[in-house]
């Protein structure tokens, strides 16, 4: 076990003005929000630089370089379809505090980015899932050995291999909730690690109940065995189900102020 | 089959910190290895042995002790003598006359004899209290502004005391503070997390985390230091990677093995013996288990301790 | 150790045949580690995998027993993650180069340090004699026997075989050969089986040493401890930490045995240094600690050290409920009370004792608990107190009439007043090391 890791969300092309600045290579605004993160309490620092299909190996290069130079070498997810920007952006990678992560692969078109991983010795986030999502946890287990053998294969410590069980939206989707947390579990037995995009649970939610759910599947989540997750850091009620949760799995020591600096 | 060994080398280090100035300046922590563990990692500064004296004077029913700081009459001639001591790093001065419920010295005659102590010796010094919460941040505060410059340490500031000590010692006359917490880790980060809001630098930190005496409840000291070191470098916990400071001899000469004399035990043999060898073990026990200082009392047991520590680093 | 899924997948075909009845590998993995599933229902798996899984599964570090004691099977690298399961154990050093004068005093000196502390039978357990070169082996079997006469398990440093066995046969009872090395291993190793002894294996190296321990493992000697000593202090602990890390770390079951330390030796002939790196070994891994002697000053503090680095932190140390006398008490002095948590006891005796005032300090049960934690549970109570002294009969054997309690539990004073009449219920302070003078003022 370990503390939970953050994989902050915010520097994606879906945020207009982080779109903007990727097109226009405008620093700025992209250190400043992954300083945010960091100082939030991200470990990771997510890159999504969109399909990028023109520019991919420029653009990731450029974010890589920038956001690693200016936040001391905090490791970075890269994620982009394109799968020549993700080679590009490790090219320049700094290792000094931890593997790239590729983001991602799952059991179906996607699975060379298994391949990508081991060649460079990088993380690689598996999503349970071969183009649609797996209809139950018998299909997504399968999906998982798939993946759990190619990168085996490969040469890649299971480690290395970040199992998304693919977060669904409760508004729609509510009976299968459960089914989520279980997978989790079972990943978890394996001693296996997991990640996912949590959040996706509340979308569609009037905003101010998205962090309370978020918070609160987080928590039945990580007393699953849920390692890691792809979330907003600077969500205040998020970051203290992070903090507490380290606490009690007795990953970090208590002291009375140990929420304080989260505002 | 080669034997491949585990290592235990953490992406974390244990902060350095400086006591004292010019040539005999000690830095303590820097480590990012559990104690001693050279093998995983070089251990830049290695432990340091203090001299434990106090403003009540020598021990004289302790033979060996008393020859040692024989003509040393005030105890800046003490602190003069303490520095030729074989294997002392620094000096430490425990102001236990203050006590208000002992001899309550006044806070002007303790600074007086801080002053003379400076004066006399150029060791890094660091300055105990009387455990007395209120006297000691009056004690402190004053003795900080009469060494401004000394760099010394102050040990320490507790629950009860830490504002005032943090901001006169830390804040206002820029000297080391000590966190003292009696063998409760939570208690031990939560100092530090205090100070830290104080706006006390972590790198001007040094914790003494509590001790006992080998056999009078050492285990909870033992679990205390490894659970601080873990998470100060496993956990890479900015709260705990303090280098830690331990008080021995005030602890180790209380207790009965070092207190009863050989004719009420005859089969015991000699006392100083018996009193060095629990202040050896003790220490020795301590630096294991994370000490980054001792502060010991026999001139036998600083120099055993300080040859032990250059054996192992 | 448990065993994850993921390890035991990797041992099946992966092939999702389904005919142990679940749908993949992956599946069936999973039941197996968590024990709701068997091995044997995967008809593919082989008696090579089986056999590599209750390897994997096995302790990681061995337990080795010489007569009474028990040595390793650890599991835990910190005492706060578990327990500590076998303490350190000391021997005193003689060697047959030694003239009888020289043994005679160090016998002597073993047999009179043999004291309880706190229900613990405190004494060197084992001792060590060692074959000198060039001391014909007569005198080394001579001395074998003499020392045999002391009762205590013996640890043989000898590399000849034979001499080993001759030793072994007058050693009166389950001893240690400390003698393979990786020149005589296969004859040291015969000849500790022969003698139903324990095999201690030493050589130059770390490296050395693994692969000695592997080829007497391979002979099917599975009974042996480690000589961690080298020639520095330095490499002897970084042999001692390296070794039981290996074991518990990275589950190398080669370096799975417990360790001896010869302190003595790496002391030269500092006796204080001796007794540094006893502590240090007490606390850090050493299974066996060689002394040069072991007197009465170093025995008190180091055999402390070892009862509290070794208690289970689960449950705390406690005294025997009783009555303790105090600088010479007489049942005509005054009593206090106080509980029978190790700590608390030691800390109020200590400064009862510092008084200089006799005083019958009485310990009653109160489940390990300190003062105040103990009342809140209901474990020191009037009707607790009450009952202790009519168990013990306190009436009977204390003449006085006067009870010190805790002042913690000030508020007991009229309800122990209450239940017994006939005393006088004194206060003390809150704090132990207000005692002293409490009491020289009463």
């Amino acid at each position: 076990m370990a503390k939970f890791i953050v994989i902050g969300e915010r520097i994606s092309t879906t945020a207009p003005s982080i779109n903007k600045a990727l097109t226009e290579r405008d620093p700025e605004p992209i250190v400043k929000r992954a300083k945010e993160q960091i100082a939030a309490g991200a470990a990771y620092i997510d890159v999504n630089i969109g399909p990028a299909e023109s520019d991919g190996e420029e653009r990731m290069k450029w974010a890589v370089q920038l956001i690693q130079s200016e936040c001391d070498n905090i490791p970075l997810a890269l994620d982009t379809s394109n799968a020549k920007a993700i080679e590009a952006g490790i090219s320049v990678y700094n290792r000094s505090k931890g593997k790239p992560i590729v983001n991602s692969a799952d059991a179906g078109d996607r699975i060379g980015y298994i391949d990508l991983a081991a060649a460079n010795d990088a993380i690689c986030i598996a999503l349970c899932s071969k183009g649609v999502v797996a209809a139950d946890n018998d299909e997504r287990m399968a999906f998982l050995q798939e993946m759990l053998e190619r990168g085996l294969g490969l040469g890649m410590e299971a480690e290395d291999l970040w199992f998304d069980p693919l977060f669904l939206v409760i508004k729609g989707m509510q009976d299968k909730q459960m089914d989520i947390l279980e997978a989790i579990k079972m990943i978890s037995d394996m001693g296996l690690n997991t990640t996912g995009g949590l959040s996706n649970n509340s979308n569609g939610m009037p905003k101010e109940l998205r962090q309370i759910f978020d918070s609160n599947l987080l928590a039945m989540a990580i007393m699953n065995g849920f390692t890691s997750a792809i979330v907003n850091p600077n969500d205040k009620r998020l970051m203290e189900t992070v903090r507490v949760t380290d606490i009690i799995r007795n990953e970090v020591l208590y002291a009375d102020s140990c929420l304080d600096d989260l505002n | 089959m080669a034997f491949k060994p585990a290592s235990q080398k953490f992406n974390a280090t244990i902060n350095q910190v400086e006591i004292g100035s010019g040539d005999k300046k000690i830095t303590l922590g820097g480590e990012c290895t559990l104690p001693f563990y050279t093998f995983d990692a070089e251990i830049p500064n290695a432990p340091k042995v203090g001299v434990e004296l106090t403003d009540l004077g020598i021990d004289e029913t302790l033979p060996g002790l008393k020859e040692f700081y024989a003509g040393a009459a005030t105890v800046a001639e003490q602190a003069a003598k303490a520095a030729t001591m074989e294997g002392a790093d620094f000096i430490s001065i425990r102001f236990e006359g203050a006590d208000p419920n002992g001899e309550n010295k006044s806070v002007d005659e303790c600074v007086e004899i801080a002053k003379a102590v400076a004066d006399a010796t150029d060791m890094p010094l660091v300055i105990c209290g009387c455990k007395n919460a209120e006297k000691d941040a009056d004690l402190f505060n004053k003795i900080a502004e009469a060494l401004a410059g000394k760099n010394v340490l102050f040990l320490a500031a507790k629950e009860e005391n830490y504002k005032t000590v943090g901001a006169s010692a830390g804040l206002a006359y820029n000297q080391k503070v000590g966190a003292e917490s009696a063998v409760d880790i939570n208690l031990a980060k939560q100092l530090n997390v205090v100070l830290g809001q104080l706006g006390v630098k972590n790198e001007t930190i040094v914790m003494n985390v509590g001790t006992a005496t080998a056999g009078y409840g050492f285990e909870y000291v033992v679990s205390t230091m490894d659970r601080v070191k873990a998470a100060a470098l496993s956990q890479n916990d900015a709260a705990l990677q303090m280098p830690i400071m331990t008080p021995i001899a005030s602890e180790t000469y209380n207790v009965k093995e070092a207190i009863v004399s050989e004719e009420d035990f005859p089969e015991w043999g000699d006392r100083e013996t018996r009193a060095i060898d629990m202040e050896i073990t003790t220490a020795a026990a301590c630096l294991a288990s994370g000490s980054n200082a001792v502060i010991l009392k026999h001139p036998a047991s600083v120099a055993t301790i300080s040859k032990m520590i250059k054996e192992l680093v | 150790m448990a065993l994850k899924g993921l390890d035991i997948f990797k041992l099946t075909p992966k092939t999702n045949c389904k005919e142990c009845g679940n749908p993949t590998c992956m599946a069936f993995s999973m039941k197996v580690a968590q024990g709701a599933a068997q091995l044997d229902a995967c008809p593919h798996i082989t008696d090579d995998v089986k056999a590599q899984l209750a390897e994997a599964t096995a302790p990681p570090m061995k337990t080795i027993k010489v007569g009474e004691h028990q040595l390793g099977g650890e599991t835990v690298l910190c005492r706060h993650e578990k327990t500590f399961v076998s303490k350190t154990l000391y021997a005193v050093a003689i060697n047959d180069a030694m003239d009888d004068a020289t043994v005679d005093a160090k016998l002597e000196g073993v047999k009179k340090v043999d004291y309880d502390r706190i229900g613990e039978r405190m004494y060197v357990e084992f001792l060590y004699v060692k074959h000198e070169d060039g001391v014909d082996g007569a005198k080394f079997v001579d001395l074998v026997k003499k020392a045999a006469g002391l009762s205590r398990n013996l640890i043989l440093e000898v590399e000849d075989a034979d001499l080993a066995k001759q030793a072994a046969a007058v050693a009166g009872g389950d001893c240690i050969i400390n003698g393979a090395t990786p020149a005589n291993f296969e004859a040291m190793s015969a000849a500790a089986t022969e003698a139903k002894a324990v095999l201690g294996v030493k050589a130059g190296s770390l490296d050395e040493l693994y692969d000695t321990v592997a080829a007497i493992e391979k002979l099917g000697n599975k009974n042996l401890v480690l000589d961690a000593t080298a020639d520095t202090i330095k490499a002897t602990f970084e042999n001692v930490v390296q070794i039981r890390r290996a074991a518990l770390k990275n589950n190398d079951r080669t370096f799975g045995y417990p360790t001896i330390v010869k302190v003595g030796k790496l002391a030269k002939d500092d006796d204080k240094m001796q007794m540094a790196l006893a502590s240090l070994f007490t606390v850090k891994y050493g299974s066996i600690v060689v002394m040069q002697d072991m007197t009465y000053a170093q025995a008190l503090p180091v055999f402390g050290l070892r009862q509290n680095v070794f208690t289970d932190p689960q449950k705390p140390m406690t005294v025997e409920p009783g009555i303790y006398p105090i600088n010479g008490a007489t049942p005509d002095d005054i009593c206090a009370t106080t509980v029978d948590f190790a700590l608390t006891y030691f800390v109020v005796s200590g400064e009862l004792e510092r008084s200089g005032k006799p005083v019958n300090l009485l310990i009653s049960d109160a489940g390990g608990m300190s003062v105040l934690t103990a009342w809140a549970a209901g474990k020191l109570s009037a009707s607790t107190i009450a009952k202790f002294f009519e168990e013990q009969d306190i009436a009977g054997k204390i003449n006085n009439r006067k009870l010190i309690i805790p002042g913690k539990v000030a508020v007991l004073k009229g309800e122990i007043e209450a239940k017994l009449p006939d005393w006088e219920i004194i206060v003390a302070p809150n704090e132990a090391v207000q005692l002293v003078k409490f009491m020289k003022d009463l």
